[in-house]
């Protein structure tokens, strides 16, 4: 007897055009997808730990109520990483008005394995956290989508409304700095 | 953290912990149910527009007043200057201390010409207070 193929699932594009037709399990999804990358580079590039769930939700409404402009020019994914930036800087103004103050991050805590291992990983982590808030915003973001994501220059140009020599650029710079900074 | 390996490995791993305590099926319902409830709201994107047609407004009026400021004596300004005086003579006293009351942060200024012994504007009467508006006239 033959096995019955899986369906394979459905593509961003399919779901979005779904969501637009009224689907709220194709948004549901779409959540379900790229939620968690979302809030990994939001905490990245410098969101409060404790914040990132309500970013990643204002990220995703954005991204939703907007969705008429995403012409397929990058990845949904990466598209929504741009819109995470915007919401990002909007609530870092917020806290700038005084609302509250930004707490370190954290970062990665897992309590599994060595100690002495995990104290070395925490602090590079917190090294590099620290070094990625003095970059530009957009030294930052291309950092991120390139380093962290995954990213190809040519994806990142397409996001970031810039060329792929601009993005390598950019990138190239921020990894200098990096490195001057946690020396 | 000097090469570019250990660079990379450490920003794959930042956000990690944070991404893993996301509670990714909550935050699917909350977004849909917030999708549901809150519409979006058009005038978001309407406000820009009325800030510019209102910083627009406020260019045009604020340059012809400059304008009036800078020559008074031209014909445009006279023009206007004589219909604004027909209008006053039809205005009862009431409704001239209620124009003047929204006027007062330029009455405050040395250019009008309030009668000297009078320092509150309802000790005047109508003819004082049109002779008030008019030098407000330029």
């Amino acid at each position: 007897m033959a096995q019955p193929h899986p369906v394979p699932a459905p593509s961003d594009t399919a779901l979005i055009a779904a969501w637009q037709a009224g689907d709220e399990q194709a948004a549901a999804e779409l959540v379900r997808r790229h939620a968690r990358p979302l809030a990994r580079f939001l905490a990245g590039a410098g969101a409060p730990e404790a914040d990132v769930d309500d970013l990643v939700q204002e990220t995703l409404i954005r991204a939703f109520r907007s969705v008429d402009r995403f012409r397929g020019q990058c990845q949904f994914r990466t598209w929504l990483m741009t819109i995470g930036g915007n919401v990002l800087k909007d609530f870092g103004r917020r806290i700038a008005r005084g609302r509250k103050i930004m707490p370190l991050d954290d970062g990665v805590r897992d309590g599994a394995g060595d100690p002495h291992d995990h104290a070395e990983a925490n602090e590079a982590e917190a090294l590099l956290a620290a070094g990625l808030k003095v970059l530009s915003r957009l030294q930052r973001e291309v950092f991120l989508l390139r380093a962290q994501q995954g990213l190809e220059y040519e994806e990142i140009a397409a996001a970031l409304a810039t060329t792929a020599g601009a993005a390598r650029v950019h990138y190239h710079h921020a990894v200098r700095r990096l490195k001057e900074m946690v020396e | 953290m000097k090469d570019d390996a250990r660079l990379n490995e450490v920003a794959q791993r930042l956000g990690g912990h944070a991404a893993q305590r996301l509670d990714v099926e909550a935050t699917a319902r909350k977004v849909v149910q917030r999708l549901r409830d809150e519409p979006a709201h058009r005038s978001t994107w309407i406000q820009p527009a009325w800030l510019r047609i209102a910083a627009a407004v406020v260019i045009v009026v604020g340059g012809a007043f400059t304008l009036r400021q800078v020559w008074p004596g031209s014909e445009s300004g006279t023009h206007v200057a004589h219909f604004v005086a027909d209008d006053l003579s039809d205005l009862s006293t009431d409704q001239l201390r209620e124009m003047l009351s929204l006027l007062d942060v330029i009455v405050a200024s040395d250019s009008v010409a309030v009668p000297e012994s009078s320092t509150d504007l309802r000790e005047l009467d109508a003819q004082q207070l049109r002779a008030v508006l008019r030098s407000l006239e330029g």
